[in-house]
């Protein structure tokens, strides 16, 4: 295993995350893949980390920053989602169009 | 850690935000206004603070933040902000007496992430403050519960911002992996090992679309109308301004400041994308038929003159955008007062509400009026001025002369729909004729940044002689 593996890896999640983000319809789907580009960044951070700074801790600090963000991120996230389904009854984007133009 | 004293005036804030959602839980219905009072006390109490540490500059703990007078003036502006926040949410009665606590904690939290990002010099460190600010933000749009309008822009706006974050992150995992830290500081003194690394120019591009999303450039501005229309209209105006400003001070830091350009030159990109950002804002607002919406598309179109300033990146470049910043915060909180005023009395943010209003209140239609004009950027308002140096900056520059010609075009066309308004207030006759009546609040808001914005644009030299003293980033 050496580093590209490790960031082959995590260049596809995002991929997959980014993918999801713009073709999922159900928010739900889009919080999971919001969830896997942030994964995809803490795998840069912790195989950077390994492979070229073998005597930092930094990226591994740095990944634990960005899960607590994360968790908070996605509480608040849901909170939204439940606040928009008593109005709307509804999980899907496209039945959020009351505000455009 | 002995210099942890430096964030007094931002733990000050997180503390009375504590206190004030605490004391929400178990003060009476009735008497709940008085959390808006300590909000506002408290913040205002912070920005005497600010304005005593003018000159201070300082390293925090380690190299985390930094404490220079570019840092002190954007703390100014994001404190004022939340004053006029505060002050104008007093009486917006969407905000039902149990939920006041929350809001205005909230408000002071999203204050004190915006301090923090003003200063800050490791990416870690900005990361959260970016988070504290945003995470904040989507819950104050979404606060009114019952309108599904306001949820509907908390999502939007949600979504956006989740997706710019994480674009952000994995950009910082990159930076960290070509670099070796995240730090500012260790950076800099290093900087020529990096110069053609494709991981760290993924990463600072990556970096870029977290601030394009929260100053709404184009092509990351889509949540910004719906946000804007969705949330109550004291955050409204706060999204437009505070939120808008202090990424915009952050920006300027990093990517005009610290970075210095032949490591990374991404000048010719964000000078681009300056270009989409006036334009598009300015040509979406023509056909905007809520005050609101026209509003955040004009603010859009703002953040597109304020980038002008930041491409340029000379000392009169940076003079141009933080008097672009004052004049914009003063112009903006005055015209959404406003805005919130007429609402209040018609109950609508559409356009015909502002039909016959010179007659129905002299004086706000008069008031309206400056501050529509001062948009627009005509003397001898703020904005005309703010405009000039900007604008002055770019021709001075001389690789940039064609953005300067564009901004002054898209002015031009700005005035279309400015004074639109201006002319239903004064040329149409409505079916109502009842006055308007202001509340003691809104008005103090009203008379407090139409003075300012008169004053900045008559004395145009004592303002600047304040801001060339600030604007220095040491980094």
């Amino acid at each position: 295993m050496t580093l590209s593996h490790y960031l082959a890896l995590s260049g596809v999640l995002f991929t997959i995350g980014l993918f999801g983000v713009l073709t999922r319809r159900n928010i739900i789907g889009i919080l999971m893949s919001i969830e896997l580009l942030l994964n995809a960044a803490n795998i840069n951070f912790v195989a950077f980390n390994r492979f070229l700074y073998p005597g930092q801790h930094l990226g591994q600090l740095s990944v634990i920053f960005v899960i607590t963000l994360a968790a908070a991120e996605v509480v608040v996230g849901l909170a939204l989602v439940m606040a928009i389904y008593k109005n709307l009854k509804s999980a899907y984007v496209e039945d959020y169009n009351i505000l455009k133009g | 850690m002995t210099n942890i004293i430096l964030l007094n005036p931002e733990i000050i804030l997180a503390a009375a935000g504590l206190f004030i959602l605490l004391a929400g839980a178990f003060i009476g219905e009735n008497r709940a206004k008085l959390l808006f009072h300590l909000g506002i006390i408290s913040s205002a109490a912070v920005l005497g603070m600010i304005i005593t540490q003018a000159g201070l500059s300082a390293y925090g703990t380690g190299t985390m933040w930094i404490l220079d007078p570019g840092a002190q003036f954007f703390k100014f502006l994001i404190l004022a902000a939340t004053v006029f926040t505060l002050l104008l949410s007093v009486n917006y009665t969407a905000i039902q007496p149990r939920h006041i606590g929350t809001y205005t904690a909230l408000l002071l939290w999203a204050s004190c992430g915006m301090m923090l990002l003003s200063g800050a010099m490791d990416f870690i460190y900005l990361l959260i403050s970016l988070e504290l600010i945003s995470i904040s933000c989507f819950i104050l749009t979404g606060f009114e519960q019952k309108n599904p309008r306001s949820a509907e822009g908390a999502i939007k706006y949600f979504l956006m911002g989740g997706l710019s974050t994480a674009v952000t992150i994995y950009g910082i995992s990159l930076f960290y992996g070509a670099t070796g830290t995240t730090n500012l500081f260790s950076y800099a003194s290093a900087v020529d090992l990096h110069l053609s690394d494709p991981a760290y120019i993924m990463g600072m591009l990556f970096i870029l679309v977290g601030f394009g999303f929260k100053i709404s450039m184009v092509p990351f501005h889509f949540w910004a109308p719906d946000a804007y229309e969705g949330a109550p209209t004291p955050v409204t105006a706060y999204l437009s301004t505070a939120s808008k400003l202090a990424a915009l001070g952050a920006m300027m830091r990093i990517f005009a400041s610290v970075i210095p350009h032949h490591a990374l030159n991404l000048t010719i990109i964000i000078a681009g994308l300056a270009a989409l950002t006036m334009t598009l804002g300015n040509l979406a607002a023509l056909f905007q038929t809520n005050v609101k919406r026209l509003l955040a598309y004009s603010s859009i179109a703002q953040a597109g003159y304020m980038l002008i300033g930041l491409v340029v990146a000379d000392p009169i470049g940076r003079e141009g955008v933080f008097f672009y910043a004052l004049a914009y915060l003063v112009t903006n909180m005055g015209a959404f007062a406003v805005a919130l005023v007429v609402a209040g009395k018609t109950g609508s943010y559409e356009l015909d509400a502002y039909d016959g209003l010179a007659k129905r209140s002299l004086g706000l239609s008069i008031v309206m009026v400056m501050f529509l004009l001062s948009l627009a950027g005509i003397p001898p308002l703020a904005g005309f001025v703010a405009k000039f140096y900007v604008f002055g900056a770019a021709v001075n520059s001389q690789h940039y002369l064609w953005l300067a010609v564009l901004g002054v075009l898209n002015s031009v066309v700005s005035i279309y729909y400015y004074m639109n308004i201006a002319r239903r207030m004064f040329f149409v006759n409505s079916e109502d004729s009842s006055p308007v009546e202001t509340d003691l609040y809104t008005a103090g808001v009203i008379v407090i940044t139409a003075t300012a914005v008169l004053l900045i644009g008559l004395l145009p030299e004592t303002f600047m002689r304040m801001i060339k003293y600030c604007v220095s980033f040491h980094f």
